[in-house]
């Protein structure tokens, strides 16, 4: 393409279309311009156009569009055709700088992004000139070029924050510092000394004021991969000069917005993570300046408003302080009294205040105030950043600091007892200050764990907290009603119990508060106080002192759903769940309402799932109606049948993706209730659970086959008989999961139910397959986890089968296999087998190979007898692993083992463990002994003497240990 | 599939434990280039010898009276110093000597284009103008204190030989000013302290030391000898090496601290570099006495002998091994919590390369109670000593057993290594993923992971790395993203997977193949 006018004028019509709304058009005009893009001159006609062009929107077009084949086309990917010629690229970089900075802001900005992709690729090598032709407009005394080149720069140089040491990024950087530090700080100066010579003039102290903050950025990268020697030469002047613009105000650049924050805002927020950067890294040359940045900072606190664009400067300000404060060699620029006094007077306690922005989030938008203020995730705000101050200054001044704040305490509750209803944000100020000063460490678990022992909390809490609580109206000043809830919550721990008993009907009141953040906490409350732990290992608050409370409670927790704003309020289910987990059957005269009104939520939500906590709590929920009821009433499962199945048939119809795991587990709950032959509803669906596309969701794995296993324990007979043609889709099953390292136990669970429940014919077809892809994992790709579920599996398979049945099965793969797993598998690993019942599976299993098993006694398998018999009391005398107790109650949900991203398991739907050989062997190491002894009668002589030639002393001692238990000796 | 590939290439990375032992002991310069000022607690390069008065300078020329003291202009000197009256020429160069000898802005460029530098290298050899020769040899010890080109200007005035032969002279306040003068030649690089180790300087240099020399006069052979030990690219040669080192050892016993401290810096330079140097260095017996200097309460001793240690164990194993028997771990706690962060710094370091070695050196960096430090030293260490620090976690769960990495978990270590992965420093973060993964294999090995996944995540670890996952940072983010993968969700095994038959459910089928596990 010639650099002609006639090109000029094709290209402007082509940008033109591609603005065109009508895809018909813009569509082709996009089409060619691509297709034109790899000519020689194309990029040269579009800044041709960039800066000539009559029309403003062809400019601001050529340019966005220059920009993207920029970012498209500049870099040369190796074996890759170059694809902008290099006459182009030449002219690009020879023009670009002086264009970008003589052109407009709209499309400076444009060409500044296009500079730093060049440059990513380009500089400093194959751009050698770049610095000092942006160096030199440092000279210009024009401030839009010279923000033109800062910004450039900082685009550039932004990446040392993030990359690597390595040789060729600090010759780059050397470079970088050789030519730039110097005229930065040059221009730095100078900026400043306008800024004092324009102190009048707004407009121009405006734009001193973004290159001041754009020079302070490029400090930042410049200064973060080590302390350049410059950097270090010239502290002074930068800190100096740092620290006077932290403590400078120009009424000027004060803006009306309360929101958005100001250029002085900004540019101080980038001096304190400047400040913030040197203490961290520099600590020992920035040593004699730090102490003056504390006092400007704190400085700054005392004289920043309460608006809300102030609030990450303030908060960036006060962790500083916080930072600094910890830290021991520093502690001294804080010990002052007067100092301190300051610091609590003036700096946390205006910003613990409840501003009006809190006010209207607490009102209007519930849901954030909740999650900033219960769960932790208020960061940025200045609330969080004066508690870790306090937290910060008690490390080594705890009774100063509070001493002071025991006086303020007082007053503003003095203040507050003037005149509640103007004065309750005193009392709100109040309760914050105790409670971040009493705090030291806490838990979503357990509230707070440790606590500063010179605040008497429960005085606090008799004294201002309950008469709160206990006013006729639960709907007046609803932010110290929610201040109090929160209270008991985080000091439950440290409040007596006589003090919670009496909370507990104030709490349940509450639940009818029409504020929503006083329903939630009141529900979040109960929900924290029920799972307190008591003496063993029982709940602190019983099922009986909470007897004369049960109807109220259960009616207003279900009330509390119906309350505008709370309809799907987590809290409240969690409280709801939690609530009949304590109660247990003292909930049962309910249940018919309780159940009405959980399925028709149930139906409710599952036309939009749309809070997972929510709807985990209340299949929860569902899981306790059903196990307490059928605890007292096996029948009543028909009743639960009754009222789940058409919901779940809808659930499943209309593939509600997040309910579907959910629904499995509550089935498999139901039929396990089921005393007799599965009902032919259950056999129904049977086909439909080994569909792959359910499969396929991690999710539905655990609940799937657990499902599955209750079909198996419940109907192997059944399906055997009527469903015969669907085993090796079942099978299938089992062989895609063990497929998996993460699901592989989960094929091992079904394979086991099989092996247990189905009749041995069913499947005998396909046993020796499934040893085959069994040993090909264990070829391929053994893990741990699978070499613990294959050694339950094939000695669960020995129980069933028999010793000698496996023994044939596994040479009829491959000859002397059985010697090979032995050998390899069974005696090394058998002791990382864990659970009581999998170790029994194992003892039980090796016992019948050792004394049940023919070949073991007369091939070249006998040696591997008494290393196998070895193996076996090492297992015996390994500490036992600790069992899961059956009592659930206090797992939490967010604690449950296993991370999957889809699967939630639900803790009140576990089943119990199952003991395949239950009560066939009692104790394992008598059964050991007394098949021993039969073996020994049936070949006199042998087993003493394989004893005697190879079975180590202490082995030995045990073994002798089984048998006098047993009252038997080896012939 | 990509991922995967480099998956299992980090994974080869990691179960490649401790065997590659060369890849994890950091040698002490990782980058050439230099952001900072050269450290301000290494041993001075070169000295200039200062009048600061009258007195001082009355006394070291004896007899000589103090209002003797003539001003020369610099036309006056050349004319003197080309001159043949020996007395003119004594006085030009004393002037020369006390312009050279103002503590503020000698003005050595002038002196040197004058061009009078051959002829005060030839008044060294005046061997019957004993104060001429002193006075010649303290402008000229001023002369190369400068820059490389001032030195260069001594060396090619040919100042070389001259002084080696001064060594010998009988007066002894020259032979030391002789000394000074070549300490200043051979601190200025590898090129002219070899040029000196050639013309012989060592043999006549060692023979000044002896129970008699004074101890002024000691300290200056050993800050010569150390320069002569000093500087890579090329090292010293080895013979050279051989000939100093029994004399700094005889040095290091020495009762003054100067001496000491140099001779330690002299040491310190021997062992920084391969492992055939450092084991030149252990082969003298000499670390007993470098770790017992190592605890010095004079930072000017300590710095140089913990700096030594701490090039030695960059070495073998067995050179190691050697810093271990002569007790380094019974000192390096103090070092570790030592309130001067250079020294928590290079204590880090020496401990990171101690924790990469085998597993039986890691057990005697435990029995000996260096978790406890570390861990107090990645939680409120100073920067720079913290990111050592991290590297010492870092190896140790590199080479531990899976039993010392639950030990080393059990020291606390995890809530301030997590706390870490908020520096502001990509490569310390990206060290600590590595080891967070080193963490989870041991785990893995003790059927922990659940547990592991679970601590990490209540000392907000997991918030953490998934907040890495953008990161700016390529390797970062992909360290952290293979964490969250790899621990935080599931994985497939693709061969093993069954096809869908013909009614839509799985097939179950399979091909045999030879066993042997």
């Amino acid at each position: 393409m010639e650099l002609s006018d006639a090109n000029l004028q094709t290209l402007t019509e082509y940008l033109k279309k591609t603005l065109d709304p009508d895809p018909a058009i813009r569509r082709p005009a996009e089409k060619f311009l691509e297709s034109v893009e790899g000519s020689q001159n194309y990029p040269l006609l579009l800044l041709t156009l960039l800066e000539k062009s009559q029309e403003n929107v062809i400019k601001v077009c050529a340019s966005v569009t220059f920009k993207n084949y920029i970012k498209r086309n500049w870099r040369i990917v190796e074996d890759e055709p170059n694809k902008i010629c290099e006459p182009d690229r030449i002219a690009i970089k020879a023009n670009i700088v002086p264009l970008m900075l003589s052109s407009p802001e709209q499309i400076q900005k444009q060409l500044s992004d296009a500079i730093s992709i060049i440059g990513r690729e380009d500089f400093p090598q194959k751009w050698p000139d770049l610095l000092t032709e942006m160096v030199n407009r440092f000279q210009s005394g024009d401030f839009h070029v010279i923000n033109g080149v800062l910004r450039t720069a900082h685009s550039l140089f932004k990446r040392y924050r993030h990359e690597f040491k390595s040789n060729e990024l600090w010759t780059e950087i050397k470079l970088v510092l050789d030519a730039f530090a110097l005229p930065l700080t040059n221009l730095f100066k100078a900026t400043i000394e306008l800024c004092s010579t324009h102190a009048n003039d707004a407009s121009a102290l405006k734009v001193l004021f973004s290159s001041l903050i754009l020079i302070a950025k490029l400090f930042y990268s410049l200064n973060f991969q080590d302390l350049p020697e410059f950097f270090e030469d010239n502290m002074e002047t930068w800190m100096t000069n740092f620290h006077s613009l932290l403590t400078l105000d120009n009424k000027l650049l004060q803006t009306d917005d309360e929101e958005e924050a100001g250029l002085l805002e900004l540019l101080k927020s980038q001096i304190c993570d400047n400040a913030a950067l040197y203490a961290q890294k520099y600590d020992e040359e920035f040593q004699p300046y730090l102490p003056r940045f504390v006092t400007a900072i704190w400085n700054l606190l005392v004289t920043t408003g309460q608006e809300v664009k102030y609030d990450l400067l303030v908060s960036n300000a006060i962790q500083f302080l916080a930072s600094v404060c910890e830290r021991p060699h520093y502690k001294h620029l804080f010990e002052d009294q007067n100092t301190l006094t300051s610091i609590c007077e003036k700096v946390i306690v205006p910003n613990m205040e409840f501003r009006v922005a809190d006010e209207e989030a607490f009102e209007d938008n519930s849901e954030e105030y909740i999650r900033r203020d219960l769960e932790g995730s208020d960061i940025d705000t200045r609330r969080r950043a004066a508690c870790d101050l306090v937290r910060g200054l008690c490390k080594f001044f705890e009774g100063p600091v509070t001493g002071i704040f025991s006086g303020y305490v007082n007053s503003m509750l003095q203040e507050y007892a003037k005149n509640p209803s103007v004065n309750w944000k005193h009392k709100d100020a109040a309760i914050y200050l105790v409670t971040s000063l009493a705090s030291k460490a806490q838990t979503q678990k357990h509230g707070i764990t440790q606590a500063n022992e010179l605040v008497n909390l429960t005085e606090f809490f008799v004294n201002h907290i309950q008469p709160d609580l206990k006013s006729a109206s639960v709907n007046e000043f609803p932010v110290l009603k929610a201040d109090g809830i929160k209270y008991i919550m985080i000091f439950r721990n440290q409040v007596p119990k006589e003090q919670l008993l009496v909370s507990i009907p104030l709490l349940i009141s509450h639940l009818q508060a029409e504020s929503i953040v006083v329903h939630t906490y009141a529900a979040h409350a109960l929900e924290r106080l029920f799972t307190m732990r008591g003496t063993n290992n029982t709940t602190l608050i019983t099922a009986a002192e909470m007897a004369p409370f049960v109807e109220v409670l259960l009616t207003n927790l279900f009330k509390a759903l119906t309350l505008p704003g709370s309809s799907e309020n987590e809290y409240v289910m969690k409280a709801i769940m939690r609530s009949f987990s304590l109660l247990q059957e003292s909930i049962i005269p309910y249940i018919p309402s309780v159940i009405t009104q959980l399925t028709q939520k149930l139906l409710a939500v599952s036309k939009n799932p749309s809070k997972p906590h929510f709807n985990h709590y209340m299949f929860e929920s569902i899981c306790l109606s059903i196990r307490i009821t059928c605890k007292a009433n096996p029948d009543a499962v028909g009743s639960f049948e009754e009222a789940l199945f058409l919901v779940f048939t809808e659930i499943l119809q209309n593939d509600v993706q997040e309910f579907i795991p959910y629904v499995f587990q509550v089935m498999s709950l139901l039929l396990e209730m089921h005393k007799n032959e599965i009902p032919s509803s259950y056999m129904a669906l049977f086909p439909h659970l080994l569909q792959p596309v359910l499969w396929e969701r991690t999710g539905n794995i655990p609940p799937l086959v657990r499902l599955l296993q209750a079909y198996l324990e419940r109907g192997a007979n059944t399906i055997a008989s009527a469903a015969a043609d669907k085993i090796p889709g079942l099978l299938g099953v089992f062989q895609k999961l063990i497929a998996s390292k993460a699901n592989d136990h989960q094929g091992f669970y079904l394979l086991n139910s099989i092996i247990e429940h189905m009749p041995p014919e069913s499947v005998d077809q396909y046993r020796k397959q499934i040893f085959i892809l069994l040993f090909q994992r264990l070829q391929n790709s053994k893990t741990t986890k699978f070499i613990k579920s294959f050694l339950v599996f094939i000695n669960l398979y020995c129980i069933k089968y028999g010793a000698l049945a496996l023994q044939e099965i596994f040479d009829s793969i491959q000859p002397k296999m059985f010697g090979m797993v032995l050998e390899k598998i069974i005696i090394p690993e058998i002791q990382k087998v864990s659970g009581q019942v999998e170790k029994k599976i194992c003892a039980v299993g090796i016992t019948k190979i050792l004394t049940e098993c023919p070949p073991m006694m007369d091939t070249e398998y006998t040696k591997l007898w008494t290393p196998l018999l070895q193996a076996l009391i090492g297992l015996f005398e390994l500490p036992e692993d600790d069992t899961i107790p059956d009592e659930e109650h206090f797992i939490d949900i967010e604690d449950t083992p296993g991370y999957q991203t889809a699967f939630s398991q639900l803790a009140f739907a576990g089943k119990k463990e199952h003991d395949p050989v239950g009560q066939m062997v009692n104790n394992p190491r008598i059964h050991l002994a007394q098949s021993l002894h039969k073996l020994s009668t049936a070949c006199p002589g042998r087993v003493p003497s394989m004893l005697s030639t190879s079975l180590n002393a202490e082995a030995l001692q045990y073994l002798q240990g089984y048998l006098q238990a047993a009252s038997v000796t080896l012939l | 599939m990509p991922v995967v590939n480099e998956r299992s290439e980090r994974m080869k990375k990691f179960k490649n434990k401790g065997k590659d032992a060369a890849a994890l002991r950091r040698q002490r310069v990782e980058v050439n280039i230099e952001l900072r000022k050269a450290k301000k607690d290494e041993q001075i390069l070169k000295r200039r010898s200062i009048s600061f008065s009258l007195m001082d300078e009355s006394l070291s020329l004896g007899e000589e009276k103090r209002n003797e003291i003539i001003q020369l202009s610099l036309e006056e000197i050349v004319e003197a110093v080309n001159g043949s009256n020996t007395e003119l020429q004594l006085q030009a160069t004393q002037a020369t000597r006390r312009m050279l000898s103002r503590q503020k802005d000698p003005p050595i460029n002038q002196i040197i284009e004058l061009g009078i530098i051959p002829r005060l290298v030839e008044f060294l050899t005046h061997a019957d103008n004993a104060p001429l020769q002193f006075e010649a040899a303290w402008a000229l010890t001023n002369i190369a204190s400068g820059t490389s080109d001032h030195t260069k200007a001594v060396v090619e005035g040919g100042a070389i030989p001259a002084f080696i032969s001064l060594l010998s002279s009988p007066h002894m306040h020259i032979s030391e000013q002789s000394v000074w003068a070549l300490g200043n030649i051979a601190g200025d690089g590898p090129l002219y302290r070899d040029a000196l180790i050639n013309c012989n300087v060592i043999p006549p240099l060692l023979a000044l030391v002896s129970p008699v020399t004074p101890v002024g006069f000691l300290r200056n052979i050993t800050w010569t000898l150390s320069n002569l030990c000093r500087n890579k690219n090329p090292y010293p040669p080895l013979d050279a090496v051989k000939k100093v080192l029994p004399v700094l050892t005889c040095l290091m016993e020495h009762e003054d601290k100067d001496i000491i401290s140099d001779s330690c810096w002299a040491v310190s330079y021997l062992t920084d570099g391969s492992n055939d140097r450092i084991q030149i260095v252990v082969d003298t017996g000499i670390l007993p006495r470098l770790v017992e200097l190592m605890a010095s309460p004079e930072l000017i001793v300590m710095t140089p002998a913990l700096r030594a240690i701490g090039n030695v164990v960059t070495g073998t194993d067995e050179q190691t091994q050697a810093a271990i028997d002569a007790g380094v771990l019974a000192v390096l706690p103090a070092l570790l919590r030592h309130a001067k962060p250079t020294i928590q710094k290079e204590a880090a370091w020496t401990l990171s390369n101690i924790a990469a070695g085998p597993c039986q050196q890691i057990q005697q960096l435990i029995t000996c109670g260096l978790l406890p430090p570390l861990v107090e030293l990645l939680d409120k260490g100073d920067f720079k000593a913290q990111k050592e620090a991290v590297w010492a976690v870092a190896n140790f769960t590199t080479g531990g057993t899976v039993e010392q990495v639950v030990e080393l978990v059990h020291s606390g270590v995890l809530k301030p290594l997590l706390n870490l992965l908020l520096a502001k420093d990509s490569k310390t973060i990206l060290v600590i993923l590595d080891t967070i993964s080193n963490l989870f294999l041991a785990a893995e090995k003790l059927g922990e992971t659940e547990s592991l996944c679970l601590l990490v995540e209540e000392l907000d670890g997991l918030e953490k790395i998934e907040a890495l996952q953008t990161h700016d940072n390529n390797m970062v983010y992909r360290a952290a993203l293979n964490i969250i993968e790899k621990y935080f969700s599931g994985e497939e095994n693709p061969d093993l997977q069954p096809g869908t038959g013909q009614d839509g459910l799985y097939d179950f089928s399979v091909e045999k193949q030879d066993f042997n596990f």
